[in-house]
């Protein structure tokens, strides 16, 4: 009866499967991957949430390029959309575009889509306005940025925004355009309705300037295929026809890597799933992240607010087994313990500053030693136990969907409680968790220190920032975060860490920002406010029997946050079909 | 359902005719139709409104998601990232849920389940509409051949109750239920698709072809089957044993019973027996399990959908739980809470067809 | 087998068995009667013994080592030499007055050392960066500083052998003795710990938390299922209610905000919880069959004799559904076992107590199901609930007998 059905169905479906041939692919192809939502939820207003952008910072630059790329080991910027840029002898800031680049709706890339495009950035709150008084249009390629607050910042911020089309967003940034010189903001009508309009705007298609260009109907569940841009920026460079994107998350990309589907992906993957890869012949590319995870400490707990108690945990953990741990390679200890990638530290510190720093390299006994100095005894059963008799019991929180920082945590509370502490860690869902931090709810958590931008002022908003005093912005009305004062002695002297961070991105002078660089360091260095534990570099598989691309040591994977050197490399043509 | 009399015996007090109102309503809910579906609306108005409430309670919030999301994929400082979320959601953290509640329920008596919040604009119809139909196809095939083969099966193992057979396909089918789906799934994909490279992971991925236009061709049908096939493998992997475990041992139940003896000994063949007592009396809670199952298939399966990338309605109401996004997750649970209540309607006026002696609840 | 008389020793394990079972009444008739129900029994002996008495056998292994992570199943301390030192050092003894060259398991230290049996470490020690610390020791050894490598197996494996390129990079060493140290039977986790110790560690509460959990959930289902169907009325209509809303209140928005409120540090609470969202599958199957087995004639004759609800339940419906209920209890207990996975990620369960189920929960989110050799923190697991599952599911034919004694002769 039925059963009869069932093994048609089941023949039919067999049939399909071997039966079925892919078609042949006519031209080169790079299979790269990144996780995207679809249609309707998905769309092609790139100023909007829900954007299919293949990675805001990532795969984007392929259809909107940047002006241009910093390259991290040189310091130097290499120009993409733009042909040249600088400030102008007022201190504005002056972009000529590269000539002959068309969009592939066909209309030519001029300054007025660079106007257009800040412009349209108001309304989305971008942040070059903090720096930016208005745009103009020079001439037919070059526009120029009337500085209100030059900095290396605000260059950085401005050539790394991705340019967009006129004839697509020209309306939004024409009716901008008086909202910016009236300064208004969300509260105004004009201002909200125009917003509104702007984020509920669903462009048919996506129209680039960049080599590649993505078409409705080449986006299905398993991946986007973007297709060759003729008259767009570098397509006569890149050598690739096509690009497949496929999407899902580590867990579903996974087989794809192993069985030579995908041939880079810039996911995290867990070091069992790379030893895989290794052993598969792929090769690894480990590029600095400048960023990892820290053990945050909630400082209205005692005695955690003692910088000494801090002090201890930091040797008492041995964060290069944390990192190995946590990321095999990839996970590699932070040594400067000085709130920012030792990647940067010789940039802005000076040799002496950076000899002077405490590494807290592991030794418990140190740590053991600090705590009797300053009171601490052990209990009966090996518990440290404070001088108003605290027994050291806390529980630690971490982002359970969080592959590494989960194993971070349980390694951090396995060398914590042989130390004489008695932590109990627990999996939160991450977006209660970071609420939890946001607001105070903690007493020990894994959260980041850094961030991905080559400006160490900006690593430490995250901890004078964002995890000090948040909850109260984000309308929860507690606030807080790490209840750690802002304002603190350390053997400098006395500074605002929060100021000093927001100083150290402003104005010209890179020598003055040197210093205050190296006033957050030590300050750091002393009081751990956060204890930093490893820093994170990608595992990011490469098939090299596919493709072409530099040697894993070459300085172009230091290449980080919004300058990601795979987009750039497939831009520039550095990166080709195996041969 | 036309073996029900409409009584009700607790209001059925004083049966005088009267043009009270009041009287006509209870004269009117003691209908059993109208008072299941009175029930039932009931049921799902409770659901809404507690689940309304309940995920609004959920730690987070739209902004707060979109921030870390901003920060951590293009690297944005918290008050950069801050301010351009809050540019995108019209969601106002501050405003009271009670108003909001008023709102959404005013807007749903009208048929409209809302917008997006986190795509300004994207009605939540429109996003259902998209996923929904994947996640009934594959879910609701997984669940129709488990279900049938299973309890076959389930049935021979009752048969051969204590043979070989029955030892055998035991062992399998309690080993196949105990190791959860998704090990199934990365199983079958890492054995088969990396190790034996029997398949193109890729090539099966999604729900269709990208090179295919729909419509009712065989050729689109078949690409449509090719591409639900190891979803549907692991679902039917995943709950097969439960089904024939349950199925034997429900069946056993039966075949102690008297009658079967009886009808046995009235010289009954053997399949007039299975079909008409034992399989009819057997398949009575199995056909609850299964009703409650099929409600459950709205639901989709989140892990099995992700791993596949096979994007239906369970991969959605993930994306949307961890964005936060309180329309779009209450217009899934609506469909849900319809569906399963729905479907639990359905196996209660299912069982007096399968077993006439069964008086539904309320009638004694 | 019913002799009295004297007999040989070795019949008489059957012996000694018929008088556990007669000792154990008709329990052990069942037992002894179904062979697939014994073989489930023993399999829940051989849990009993593992849960109850290997955590004092094995201890518990929470040793970080970083040259053994994730390493497969036999893994072990292998002895290197050079090859025309292979058969010189063939044991530990062998190495007296040589010079050894070791890594130090949980600093991260690759060590030198004489070999000295006091085993005191006088040692000139390098910090080697994240596990790369093998190379520099097999140089060592290649260019004659040092006579012996003791290394784990997994970590030497890598150098010795042919890769896949087909290149050895040392040819000139070999493995001389490949079973020094005792070899980890399941192999080693992520933080190289053995995963053994953790599979005997691991069971206890989660099959506890499990089993009270089932037994809530499956107690809940069969009371509040046959009441309903039984008294009918108002009675069965708020139970149906109830059960409905369970069912349809989305249990992971609910999971979420009870995590964010309440902390589960009692097993019990642990088991009450899962209970509490699990018995209206059930109690909907037991409430059909019920209404149903309510028309037959011993049921209405119970009821015409007035013999309470109690007695009717217990001895006229109850026996019918036995092993319906039997095995839908089974499938809750597994259930409960992953459900505990499932609230590790909301924090309703912490790591510190490394059951079963936070094996699992890190295995899987460690990736360790890609790889061959680190699968066994994934299956290792699973497999134990699994054969726990099997064990019960066998078991449960031999209740089968005890509770529906028509079916012993109506084969």
């Amino acid at each position: 009866m039925q059963k009869k059905h069932l093994a048609l169905l089941f023949l039919l479906l067999c049939a399909l499967t071997f039966g079925a041939v892919s078609a042949q692919d006519d031209g080169a192809t790079i299979n790269i991957a990144w996780p995207y939502q679809l249609p309707p939820d998905g769309h092609f207003n790139s100023y909007a949430s829900g954007v299919i952008n293949l990675g805001g910072n990532n795969y984007q630059d392929l259809m909107e390029p940047p002006f241009a790329v910093y390259m991290w080991s040189q310091g130097v910027y290499e120009p993409m959309m733009a042909e040249s840029f600088g400030f102008d002898d007022d201190n504005n800031y002056v972009i000529t575009l590269k000539d002959g680049v068309t969009w592939s709706d066909g209309s030519p890339v001029t300054s007025q889509d660079v106007v257009t495009s800040f412009y349209t950035a108001y309304l989305i709150g971008a942040s070059v306005w903090n720096y930016v008084d208005s745009v103009e249009v020079v001439d037919d390629l070059t526009a120029r940025f009337v500085m209100g607050a030059p900095s290396p910042l605000a260059e950085y911020r401005i050539l790394a925004y991705q340019l967009r089309p006129t004839s697509v967003y020209g309306t939004f940034a024409e009716r901008a355009q008086p909202l910016v010189e009236a300064g208004a903001g969300s509260g105004d009508a004009d201002f909200d309705a125009l917003l509104g309009e702007l984020t509920e705007f669903r462009p048919e298609q996506y129209v680039a300037a960049g080599p590649f260009v993505m078409l409705p109907e080449n986006i299905s569940d398993a991946n986007v295929v973007l297709v060759k841009n003729e008259g767009g920026l570098n397509a006569d460079i890149v050598k690739f026809d096509r690009a497949v994107v496929w999407n899902g998350e580590t867990e579903a990309v996974t087989p794809l890597v192993s069985n030579g589907e995908l041939w880079y992906a810039t996911h995290g993957f867990p070091p069992a799933t790379e030893a895989s890869f290794v052993e598969a012949g792929i090769d690894i590319i480990r590029g600095a992240s400048y960023s990892g995870p820290a053990l945050y400490v909630n400082h209205s707990v005692e005695p955690l607010n003692r910088p000494e108690v801090r002090q201890a945990l930091a040797y008492a953990i041995d964060r290069e087994q944390n990192g190995f741990v946590s990321l095999g390679e990839s996970g590699i200890a932070n040594e400067c313990m000085c709130g920012f990638s030792d990647n940067l530290t010789e940039l802005w510190l000076s040799e002496d500053t950076l000899d002077n720093l405490n590494a807290y390299d592991y030794d418990p006994d140190m740590g053991a030693e600090i705590l009797e100095g300053i009171g601490f005894t052990r209990g009966d059963d090996g518990v440290w136990v404070d001088d108003q008799g605290n027994r050291m019991a806390f529980e630690l929180i971490f982002p359970a969907e969080f592959l590494d920082w989960a194993a971070a945590a349980e390694n951090a509370t396995q060398q914590l409680n042989d130390f004489g502490f008695e932590i109990t860690a627990r999996g939160v869902q991450f977006q209660q968790q970071q609420q939890d931090v946001y607001d105070s709810n903690f007493q020990l958590a894994i959260r980041n220190w850094g961030t991905g931008s080559p400006f160490p002022g900006q690593s430490y908003l995250e901890p004078y920032n964002r995890y000090n005093g948040q909850g109260e912005l984000a309308g929860e009305g507690i606030g807080g975060g790490m209840r750690f004062d802002l304002n603190v002695s350390y053997s400098g002297g006395d500074i605002n860490v929060y100021d000093v961070a927001v100083q150290a991105g402003e104005g010209l002078d890179v020598e003055a920002q040197k210093v205050l660089v190296e006033q957050l360091a030590v300050s750091y260095n002393e009081l751990l406010p956060a204890i930093p534990l490893w820093e994170r570099y990608g595992n990011n598989p490469l098939n090299r029997e596919f493709l072409d691309a530099p040697a894993s040591d070459d300085p172009v994977y230091n290449n980080a946050g919004a300058d990601h050197f795979m987009p750039y490399l497939i831009m520039t043509g550095g990166i080709g079909p195996a041969q | 359902m036309a073996t029900h009399t409409p009584t009700a015996p607790a209001l059925e007090a004083a049966p005088v005719p009267s043009f009270h109102l009041l009287d006509y309503l209870r004269r009117f809910y003691a209908n059993y139709t109208v008072r299941t579906i009175f029930k039932a609306l009931v049921t799902i108005w409770a659901v809404i409104t507690f689940t309304f409430f309940l995920i609004r309670l959920m730690p987070g919030n739209p902004v707060e998601v979109y921030v870390d999301f901003l920060m951590n994929q293009q690297n944005m400082t918290y008050d950069e990232a801050y301010s351009r979320a809050a540019s995108q959601f019209r969601f106002d953290p501050d405003a009271s849920p009670v108003t909001q509640y008023v709102e959404y329920m005013g807007h749903l008596l009208q048929g409209d389940l809302g917008e997006s919040i986190t795509s300004s604009g994207t009605r939540v119809i429109d996003q259902i509409a998209r996923f929904l139909p994947w996640t009934i196809f594959s879910v609701g095939l997984g669940l129709l051949i488990s279900f049938t083969l299973g309890a076959t099966l389930g049935t021979i193992m009752a048969y051969k109750r204590n043979t070989f057979i029955d030892h055998t396909l035991s062992l399998i089918s309690s080993i196949l239920s105990a190791v959860p789906n998704y090990i199934w799934g990365l199983m079958i994909l890492i054995i088969f698709g990396v190790q034996l490279r029997w398949f193109n992971v890729g090539e099966l991925r999604g729900t269709y072809s990208p090179t295919m236009t729909p419509g009712f061709t065989l050729e689109f049908l078949g690409d449509v089957l090719k591409h639900a096939m190891l979803p549907v493998l692991v679902y039917v992997t995943g709950s097969i044993g439960g089904w024939m475990l349950n199925m034997r041992n429900s069946t056993i139940g039966t075949l102690g019973e008297d009658y079967v003896g009886v009808a046995r000994a009235r010289g009954l063949t053997s399949s007039r027996i299975l079909l008409a007592y034992v399989g009819r009396n057997a398949s009575l809670p199995m056909f609850t399990l299964l009703a409650i199952n099929i409600g459950f298939i709205i639901g989709g399966s989140v892990i099995i959908e992700e791993l596949f990338v096979y994007k239906g309605i369970g991969s959605f109401l993930y994306w949307s739980i961890s964005q936060r996004d309180y329309t779009s997750m209450q217009g899934v649970f609506l469909i849900i809470t319809i569906s399963v209540v729905v479907s639990n309607l359905m196996a209660d006026l299912l069982y007096s067809r399968l077993d006439p002696r069964v008086r539904v609840s309320g009638e004694k | 087998m019913t002799a009295t008389t004297y007999e040989p020793t070795r019949q008489r394990s059957p012996h000694f068995f018929d008088s556990l079972f007669a000792s154990l009444g008709i329990f052990g008739l069942a037992l002894r009667r179904n062979r697939a129900g014994m073989v489930g029994f023993i399999g829940l002996m051989i849990y009993a013994v593992w849960v109850l008495i290997g955590p004092y056998l094995v201890p518990f292994d929470d040793q970080v080592r970083l040259d053994q992570i994730a390493s497969p199943p036999g893994s072990r301390l292998v002895m290197i030499t050079r090859v025309e030192d292979v058969s010189r050092y063939t044991s530990l003894d062998d190495l007296n007055g040589q010079t050894v060259g070791v890594l130090d398991r949980s600093g991260g230290e690759t060590m030198v050392e004489p070999y000295e049996d006091s085993g005191a470490l006088e040692v000139e020690t390098e910090r080697f960066s994240s596990g790369r610390g093998v190379p520099a020791l097999l140089d060592q050894l290649a260019e004659g500083d040092v006579d012996a490598v003791v290394l784990f197996s997994d970590a030497a494996k890598r150098y010795l052998t042919p890769s896949s390129s087909g290149e050895n990079d040392y040819p000139g060493l070999v493995v001389s003795n490949a079973e020094l140290g005792r070899p980890y039977i399941l192999g080693t986790d992520t933080q190289g710990r053995d995963i053994l110790s953790h599979i005997v560690h691991g069971g206890t509460t989660l099959i506890t938390t499990a089993l009270v959990a089932g037994l809530m959930s499956t107690l809940i289902a069969v009371v509040l299922g046959a009441m309903a169907a039984l008294v009918g009325g108002m009675v069965d209509t708020i139970v149906t209610a109830i059960a409905n809303l369970v069912l349809t209140i989305p249990s992971f928005p609910l999971l979420i905000v009870l995590a964010a409120l309440i902390q589960l540090n009692n097993p019990l609470m642990l088991a009450l919880l899962i209970a509490l969202l699990s018995w209206p599958v059930l109690m909907r199957a037991i409430r059909s069959q019920v209404l149903s087995l309510r028309e037959r004639d011993y049921v209405e004759a119970a009821f015409a004799l007035d013999l309470g609800l109690r007695h009717i339940i217990l001895r006229e419906i109850l026996p019918n559904m036995m092993s319906f209920v039997a095995i839908n209890f089974i499938f809750a207990v597994t259930r409960a076992m992953y459900d505990q996975v499932g609230l590790i990620f909301l924090g309703m369960v912490p790591i510190n107590d490394y059951t079963w189920g936070v094996m699992l929960y890190f295995g899987r989110s460690r990736g360790t199901l890609f790889s061959p050799d680190s699968a066994s923190m994934v299956l290792s697991p699973v497999i134990a609930i699994a054969l726990f599952q099997v064990s019960m599911v066998l078991f449960a034919r031999s209740l089968e007998e005890m509770f529906d004694p028509r079916l012993r002769t109506a084969k």
